[in-house]
């Protein structure tokens, strides 16, 4: 249009009066259309029109519609404006392609960025960046795309679920297995079992895991109880009896009068007529294991060990019950201490007499089990009871408890355990914070009566250090089954050195090196090699530890901070995403950068690491950034303080 | 022993019902798995005759094997269905079948 005004316009003559130009003039000349132009062609049009005249009338209106080029074909003008008009062509064509390339590159309207396929965009077109570009999925990319991440999403939630199970299972130290079927018939019986009439012919073993998961549930009543009752059975074991009231604790003896080795857990309601009772029909029974007896008297304990029942045992172990006091304790020892080859005392808060303590030594000669855990004071329990107890049931002694007696040192070791304990297998000396580096090294050097322990714990003996548990293993490593090194905190990387260069365990199955600090990867990588039987290894504390450490497939280390951490795809975006659910002092700086390295290995694009527990990310960015060589991207929406974007630049 | 074995067994119960399965379900079961895997007869004539399972129990029997083969190797699995009623007579066979 107004192309055309001017054109009009050029023909008048009072137009050549040059005066301020405006906006239109400056732009026609912008253009390259000048006035002069226009005005020559103007009269070179009326020429035209004037020889046309006679032929015919027209094309005058096709002429104005149509660009000047073609106006002006194959007519002859001026150099100078021939010139003007290439440019302005050259200047429009190249105008026209930038706005193709435009709507080709920035809008991405016709091609798929998968398949290359034109298609038309819509709001539906999903829009994502692959191979280094940004652009849109044509409708049947799309419908991939999005099934494709659905499924995604979907083995995700799966293999999250999966490592749970699997964490949950390494906890309770066990592989996660598929259910057998008897096990879920013993859900399913446990679940009913208030419909069971009789459980019939269903095997001791069962029988035994009925018991002990409805004892876990909870559930054991004096209902549910009675279904285990059968006069052939030998060995009676009920680990919750805090719903058995005493009524039902007089049918045990009442139906199976043949037990040899009854266990009461949590026996809080076991009356003292109960026991009485027991005292007179159980005739057969040999070892009885009561725990949490608070209800039966020191005149009740009396009158039992009395019995004929009580003067028959072999085995009594005895926790957690304050009545328990020393003249029940005497009236033990008077009546059955002689035959004794089990005795347990653990937590007996009514035995505060030093003088019943020492009692033990005269009349124990034959034991074979001996726990003294948890006295009520430490200087109860000391050297010379020990070394006296020893000196009389050394000789058959083969598993010795003593947790918690903190008042004992090396003395009894040296003296006691080293000169006396030939046949000694399994020791247990948690908590002792007096024996020290020196003492247990004299106890195992060149003990060569001892043919090897089979279990030790020395967990919490914070004193003892590299020589003394080098010597320990250095005796025991071909017999160990079972070792517990808790929170021994003075092993250094060296002891560990020593280990995997001189010793092997051949037998080793279950290892705790949980809080010993210097314990790392490369200290899990020994310890599986020089122990090819050991299946669990807890490592609670350990924060060197961690999943890059090279084991046996069979080996479970248990208690990593790492194996918390829930990593896995987290959204559309294609982004990685870590979880670090770790308190902020536990998880250093190496093992972050670590665990990142792996996941960096395992895929490409874009990582997000979402710190949950940790105030400030600043400080460990800079770890990843000098470490992976990443490059730092932190988005500005959606910008929380505690989670950091990187781009991959590999 | 090279001669071609089937990759079915049959499993008879005491009241005279047969069931096909496929050798690896069978070998879900140590017991099954025993007695097809030594020179006794049953391994001869893939069949196996089990005389303390009636046709109900040893059809959930059955199930199982393939349930076990199926989720051996997922996490994620539907609970097995144990009618209440049969729990305790399938507990026994469940621990005659080593399963």
């Amino acid at each position: 249009m107004s192309r055309r005004r001017a054109r009009q316009n050029g023909g008048q003559e009072e137009y050549q009066v040059q005066g301020p130009s405006s906006a239109l003039t400056s732009f026609l000349r912008e253009q390259g259309i000048s006035a002069e132009a226009i005005r020559q062609r103007y009269e070179a049009g009326l020429r035209r029109q004037q020889e046309q005249a006679s032929s015919g009338e027209e094309v005058e209106n096709g002429e104005l519609e149509e660009s000047d080029e073609e106006i002006l074909e194959g007519e002859d003008i001026p150099e100078d404006v021939k010139l003007m008009r290439e440019r302005a062509r050259i200047k429009r064509r190249r105008a026209r392609r930038d706005r193709e390339l435009d709507d080709e590159e920035d809008e991405g309207k016709n091609f798929c960025i998968e398949c290359d396929r034109e298609f038309v965009i819509s709001v539906y077109s999903k829009r994502m960046e692959k191979y280094g570009r940004i652009g849109y999925l044509c409708p049947e990319c799309t419908s991939n795309e999005i099934k494709r991440q659905r499924m995604a999403k979907r083995n995700e939630i799966e293999a999250r679920k999966r490592r749970k199970k699997v964490a949950a299972a390494l906890l309770d130290k066990q592989e996660y297995r598929i259910p057998s079927l008897q096990d879920c018939c013993i859900n399913v019986i446990s679940k009913n079992i208030d419909q069971v009439d009789l459980l019939g012919d269903i095997g001791v073993v069962n029988m035994k895991k009925i018991s002990r998961i409805l004892s876990k549930n909870r559930s054991l009543d004096n209902r549910t109880m009675s279904l285990f009752l059968d006069s052939s059975m030998r060995e009676i074991e009920f680990w919750d009896c805090s719903k058995i009231d005493s009524s039902a604790f007089d049918k045990i003896p009442a139906y199976c009068p043949n037990v040899e080795r009854l266990v009461l857990n949590m026996c809080g309601r076991l009356h003292k007529d109960n026991l009485k009772y027991y005292g007179e029909k159980f005739t057969n029974l040999k070892y009885l294991y009561l725990n949490g007896a608070f209800l039966i008297n020191d005149q009740a304990w009396q009158d039992f060990f009395d019995s004929p029942v009580g003067k028959n045992l072999k085995g009594i172990h005895i926790k957690n019950t304050h009545r328990f006091s020393p003249d029940s304790l005497i009236s033990l020892l008077d009546n059955c201490g002689n035959n004794l080859e089990e005795l347990t005392l653990s937590r007996l808060d009514g035995l505060t007499s030093k003088n019943v303590y020492d009692l033990l030594p005269h009349y124990l000669r034959k034991l074979k089990h001996l726990e003294i855990s948890y006295p009520n004071k430490e200087e109860l329990i000391d050297d010379e009871l020990l070394i006296n107890l020893l000196g009389v049931n050394g000789e058959t002694l083969e598993s010795l408890v003593l947790d918690g007696c903190t008042g004992l040192t090396d003395q009894f070791l040296i003296s006691g355990v080293k000169p006396f304990c030939p046949a000694l297998t399994k020791l247990s000396l948690v908590l002792l914070d007096q024996i020290t580096d020196v003492g247990v090294k004299e106890l195992f050097t060149d003990w060569d009566m001892n043919g090897g322990l089979m279990e030790v714990s020395l967990a919490r003996c914070i004193e003892l250090g590299d020589e003394s548990v080098y010597a320990l293993l250095e005796h025991s490593c071909q017999t160990l089954v079972e070792l517990n090194l808790n929170s021994i905190k003075n092993l250094t990387r060296n002891f560990f050195k020593q280990i995997g260069r001189h010793l092997r365990f051949p037998l080793l199955t279950t290892l705790d090196i949980g809080f010993v600090r210097s314990c790392d990867d490369s200290a899990l990588a020994m310890l599986s090699r020089v122990a090819p039987k050991l299946s669990v290894l807890e490592v609670y504390g350990n924060n060197r530890c961690t999943p890059a450490a090279i084991v046996r497939d069979n080996l479970k280390i248990i208690g990593r901070q790492s194996d918390r951490l829930d990593v896995g795809l987290q959204n559309e975006s294609d982004e990685l995403a870590v979880r670090l659910q770790l308190v902020q002092t536990a998880c250093s700086e190496e093992m972050l950068a670590e665990l990142v390295q792996q996941l960096v290995d395992a895929r490409r694009g874009q990582l997000t690491i979402v710190f949950d527990m940790i105030d400030d990310v600043g400080e460990v960015s800079g770890v990843f950034l000098d470490k992976l060589k990443l490059e730092e991207k932190r988005p500005e929406r959606n910008r929380a303080p505690n989670k950091l974007c990187f781009k991959m630049c590999k | 022993m090279t001669e071609e074995v089937s990759p079915y067994v049959t499993l008879i119960s005491n009241d005279g019902f047969q069931f096909q399965i496929s050798r690896d379900a069978a070998m879900v079961s140590g017991t099954l798995k025993g007695m097809l895997n030594t020179s006794f007869q049953e391994s001869s004539t893939n069949t196996i005759r089990l005389h303390e399972l009636d046709a109900v129990l040893l059809e959930k029997v059955c199930e199982y094997l393939y349930y076990n083969l199926k989720y051996k190797e997922s996490v994620d699995v539907p609970e097995f269905d144990i009618p209440t009623e049969m729990a305790l007579e399938l507990l026994v066979a469940a621990d005659f079948l080593d399963v």
